[in-house]
C-alpha cells in the first residue's frame, strides 16, 4: 500500500539546477599588459562535453572576463554583462571603464545573493591610469584587485604555483637585491603555459586546449610576444590598447 | 540487568557500518582510497586471449599515479586487470595468485581459470561489494582460451570480449563495432589499443598509456606501455631554485661520521681461526 | 501668442492641429515669471548665480534656497516654479548615486542631465498599476553644472525636456537682458574668479532691489572642491571686488 505513506505527510521534492563543468583559469597583471587565460575542456563528471567551449571573452578593448563554474550560469553571466556594457555605450557615449565593469559585476552578482550565478570570475585589463589589472570575484560578487589569480578546478595547484612564482613566497631574494614587484611580459606568459601544462597533467578536468588574451597598454611595445606562436591580434580600434591570443593546444587523456 | 547477550549470529558482523555512517554524518569521513577510475578490456583472438589497461590512478579528480600497473599476474598464463579500489585490485588479485600457487601444488597441475575466476568471485561475495574490486580475468588452461568480468559484488560473466571501469562504455564501443571471431593476433592487439584510447582520451577517470598482455597456450608477453600518446611536453621555464633561496632561522653543522677508538681490556682475543 | 487658444490647451497629452502642446509651452512661460538665474562655464570651473526675491523684511533670506547639490562634482540652479524642482533634483540625486553604487565612477554631467529630461516628459494620466504620476508639465528649467572626465560643463535643461549645453546662460524673468549681456562679456579665456564677478554683475543690472549677499547666492563646481555655495562673507567678497 504505498498510499499509506503519503497520506497527510508533507512530501518534499528536490531539484539540483547547478552542475560543475570543470576547467582552470587564470589571469596575472603586469606593470602594463595583462593577462588573462582558460582551458577549454568542459566536463561533466568523468565525461567531456566538448573539447572547445571558451571561458575567456572579450568585453571591451580592454576588458577580458574569464569564466569558470557552471557553464550554464556562466554563458548567461557573460552575455548579460555585454548587454549592460552596450547600454551603458549608449547611455554615456564611452566604453566602461575597467574599474566601473568590476563593481557592475559586483552588483550583478550580489543581485542573486539568494540564487547565485554558481561561477567565478577573473576580470583583467588595462585601468584607467594604464596600469595592468587583475580583478576577482566570489560567486556573490565579493571582489578584489590583485596582480594573480587562479580559479576552478586546479585553483589549489596553480594558485601556490603563482604565490611562489609571482609574488616570490618563500622565495628569499639574493643578498642585496629585492624580487621583482613586476614581471616582464615573456615571463609571464612562460608561467601561464607552464600552469596549465602542469595542470593538465595532474586534473583530470584540465585540458584539450588553452586560450590566452594579452592587452597591451596604451603606447606598449609587443614586449617578446611575438616570439609565441599562434599570437593573433584582435584589436578593434587602432589607438589606444592592443589585444592578442594565443591559442595552444594540451593533453587530451 | 541480565546477562549480556553472548549470542551472535553467524556470518560476517557489518554492525560497523552503522558507527563508519554514523560519523561520516557528523564530518568525520572515511579516508578516501586511490581509486583506478579505469577502462580495462579483454577480447578473445585466433591464438589466445589480450587483456588491455589504461595507466592512470585517480583520487578524486586528481591524477595519482601517471603510470601505474592495472595488468596483474595470476599465473604465468592466467592475468587479471583490476578496476576500482586500487587497493584492493591489488590485494585480491596478489591472494589469488598466492592461492592459484597453492591449488598448482596440491594438485601438481596447472590451474584453469575459472579456478581463479570461481576463488575471486566468491572472496568478493563474502564481502558483500565491499571490497571494491572490479576485475577483468583472461587466461589460457587446458581447456583453451577464457575470459571473465567478475564485479565488486561477486557476479561473473563469460564473454568473448569484455570491458570495465569508467572507460568501458567507450572501449566497449570500439569492441562492437570492431570485434570479430578468430581474429588475428596482430587485428586484436590493434583493437586493444584503440578500446584503451577511446577511454584513455574520452574518460576523464582513464588517462596516459597503454598496457597490454597477449595470453597463448605457451608464452605470455606483457607489453608495459605499448604506446606512450601523452608524454608530456617541455616546460617553458627552468624552476631551478638558486642555493639559499630558502630562510632558515638556525643553522647547526653535525659530523655524521664517528670515530671511535677500542681499547682492549685482558681476556683472550676472540679466536677467529 | 496666445490669441489662437483653443480647446486644445487642455489636456497635456493632446497636439493643436499647428502640432504645439500647449501645456508643455505655457510651462515654459511659467519659468520667465522665475528669478533671474545664470550659469557661466570656464576652464577652472563652473558658476551658477541666482537672485532670490526677498519679498518682505519678515522673510528670512537664508531659507530660501535656488541653488542645489546633485552630487560632489554636480550642482544645480533653478527658475519656475521651485517647487517642482525637488522632484527633478531627487530624482537627479538618485540617479548620480545608483550610477557611482553600480559603477564605482562619478555620472557624467550629460548622462544625469539627461536623466533628468527623460524626467520631464514623464507627466500625463497614469496607466492602472502604475506609481503616481506627474499630471502636468514641471514648471521649471535648471541649470546643471558639473565637473566630469571631459571638463566643466553647463546644461540647460526645460519643461520640453529639452536639455543644450551652454558657455554662459540665464533663465528667468531678466533672461533676455542677462543672456544679451553674457554674450557680450563671456570670453573664452575667462577665469573662475572673473566668472563669479561677471555672474554678480549681470545679476545686478537686471535685479530690481538693490544686490548685497542676502538677496544673491553664488555657488562653484571646482576641480578642487566639487560643489559649494559660497557663503555669505565669500560672497561679499565677490561682491566688494565689482
Amino acid at each position: 500500500m504505498p498510499d499509506m505513506v503519503s497520506i497527510g505527510q508533507p512530501q518534499q521534492r528536490q531539484f539540483n539546477p547547478y552542475s560543475e563543468n570543470g576547467g582552470t583559469i587564470l589571469a596575472i597583471a603586469g606593470a602594463n599588459f595583462s593577462v588573462i587565460a582558460g582551458d577549454t575542456r568542459q566536463s561533466e563528471g568523468y565525461n567531456i562535453q566538448t573539447r572547445y567551449a571558451p571561458k575567456v571573452f572579450r568585453l571591451t578593448d580592454k576588458a577580458v572576463l574569464a569564466v569558470n563554474g557552471f557553464a550554464a550560469d556562466g554563458s548567461m553571466f557573460v552575455k548579460k554583462v555585454k548587454q549592460r556594457l552596450e547600454w551603458y555605450r549608449h547611455a554615456h557615449a564611452k566604453d566602461m571603464p575597467l574599474r566601473a565593469i568590476a563593481r557592475l559585476i559586483q552588483t550583478m552578482l550580489y543581485s542573486r545573493r539568494f540564487f547565485p550565478y554558481y561561477v567565478y570570475n577573473i576580470l583583467g585589463g588595462i585601468e584607467e591610469d594604464g596600469s595592468g589589472a587583475v580583478y576577482s570575484f566570489d560567486p556573490v560578487g565579493s571582489y578584489e584587485r590583485e596582480s594573480c589569480r587562479a580559479a576552478g578546478a586546479a585553483q589549489s595547484l596553480v594558485q601556490p604555483f603563482l604565490d611562489n612564482q609571482i609574488y616570490f613566497k618563500n622565495q628569499r631574494p639574493p643578498p642585496g637585491t629585492s624580487n621583482p614587484t613586476h614581471l616582464p611580459l615573456h615571463e609571464v606568459l612562460s608561467l601561464v603555459i607552464d600552469s596549465f601544462t602542469s595542470a593538465t597533467e595532474r586534473h583530470i578536468e584540465v585540458g584539450d586546449g588553452l586560450e590566452i588574451f594579452v592587452v597591451l597598454a596604451k603606447g606598449s611595445t609587443t614586449q617578446g610576444l611575438e616570439n609565441f606562436a599562434n599570437v593573433q591580434e584582435m584589436t578593434q580600434t587602432r589607438e589606444g590598447e592592443r589585444m592578442f591570443n594565443i591559442r595552444r593546444n594540451l593533453k587530451r587523456d | 540487568m541480565a546477562t549480556a547477550s553472548v549470542y551472535s549470529s553467524p556470518g560476517f558482523d557489518f554492525s560497523n557500518q552503522i558507527r563508519n555512517n554514523f560519523l561520516a554524518e557528523k564530518g568525520l569521513p572515511l579516508p578516501k582510497a586511490t581509486s583506478t577510475g579505469t577502462t580495462i578490456v579483454g577480447c578473445l583472438f585466433e591464438g589466445g586471449i589480450i587483456l588491455g589497461a589504461d595507466t592512470r590512478a585517480t583520487e578524486g579528480p586528481i591524477v595519482a599515479d601517471k603510470n601505474c600497473e592495472k595488468i596483474h599476474y595470476i599465473t604465468e598464463s592466467i592475468r587479471c586487470c583490476g578496476a576500482g579500489t586500487a587497493a584492493d585490485t591489488e590485494f585480491v588479485t596478489n591472494l589469488i595468485s598466492s592461492n592459484m600457487e597453492m591449488h598448482a601444488l596440491t594438485h601438481g597441475r596447472k590451474p584453469r581459470v575459472v579456478t581463479a575466476m570461481t576463488m575471486l568471485k566468491q572472496y568478493l561475495f563474502r564481502y558483500q561489494g565491499h571490497v571494491g574490486a572490479a576485475l577483468v580475468l583472461g587466461g589460457v588452461d587446458s581447456t583453451g582460451p577464457n575470459l571473465f568480468t567478475i564485479h565488486p559484488h561477486g557476479s561473473t560473466d563469460k564473454l568473448p570480449y569484455v570491458t570495465m571501469g569508467s572507460g568501458s562504455l567507450a572501449a566497449m564501443a570500439v569492441f562492437e563495432s570492431g570485434w570479430k571471431t578468430k581474429m588475428s593476433r596482430e587485428d586484436a592487439l590493434q583493437l586493444v589499443k584503440d578500446a584503451i584510447a577511446a577511454g584513455i582520451f574520452n574518460d576523464l577517470g582513464s588517462g596516459s598509456n597503454i598496457d597490454a598482455c597477449i595470453i597463448t597456450p605457451n608464452h605470455t608477453e606483457m607489453l608495459r606501455n605499448v604506446e606512450m600518446p601523452n608524454e608530456r611536453e617541455t616546460k617553458e621555464k627552468s624552476y631551478k631554485f638558486r642555493r639559499g633561496t630558502t630562510e632558515w632561522k638556525s643553522e647547526s653543522i653535525r659530523k655524521l661520521i664517528v670515530s671511535e677508538e677500542i681499547t682492549p681490556i685482558g681476556g683472550d682475543a676472540m679466536d677467529t681461526s | 501668442m496666445f490669441l489662437t487658444r483653443s480647446e486644445y490647451d487642455r489636456g497635456v497629452n493632446t497636439f493643436s492641429p499647428e502640432g504645439r502642446l500647449f501645456q508643455v509651452e505655457y510651462a515654459i512661460e511659467a519659468i520667465k515669471l522665475g528669478s533671474t538665474t545664470l550659469g557661466i562655464r570656464t576652464d577652472q570651473g563652473v558658476v551658477l548665480a541666482v537672485e532670490k526675491r526677498v519679498q518682505s523684511p519678515l522673510i528670512e533670506s537664508s531659507s530660501i534656497e535656488k541653488i542645489m547639490e546633485i552630487d560632489r562634482h554636480l550642482g544645480c540652479a533653478m527658475s519656475g516654479l521651485t517647487a517642482d524642482a525637488r522632484t527633478m533634483i531627487d530624482h537627479a540625486r538618485v540617479t548620480a548615486q545608483n550610477h557611482s553604487f553600480t559603477y564605482d565612477e562619478k555620472i557624467k554631467v550629460e548622462s544625469v542631465t539627461q536623466a533628468v529630461c527623460d524626467l520631464a516628459l514623464r507627466f500625463g494620466e497614469s496607466v492602472h498599476d502604475e506609481d503616481a504620476m506627474m499630471s502636468r508639465p514641471f514648471g521649471v528649467a535648471l541649470l546643471i553644472a558639473g565637473i566630469d572626465e571631459v571638463g566643466p560643463q553647463l546644461y540647460h535643461t526645460d519643461p520640453s525636456g529639452t536639455f543644450v549645453r551652454y558657455q554662459a546662460k540665464a533663465i528667468g524673468s531678466g533672461s533676455e537682458a542677462a543672456q544679451a549681456e553674457l554674450q557680450e562679456k563671456w570670453y573664452s579665456q575667462m577665469t573662475l574668479q572673473e566668472a563669479n564677478i561677471l555672474a554678480m554683475r549681470v545679476l545686478k543690472q537686471v535685479m530690481e532691489e538693490k544686490l548685497d549677499q542676502h538677496n544673491v547666492q553664488l555657488a562653484q563646481v571646482t576641480p578642487q572642491k566639487g560643489f559649494e555655495i559660497l557663503d555669505e562673507t565669500s560672497l561679499k567678497a565677490v561682491i566688494d571686488q565689482m
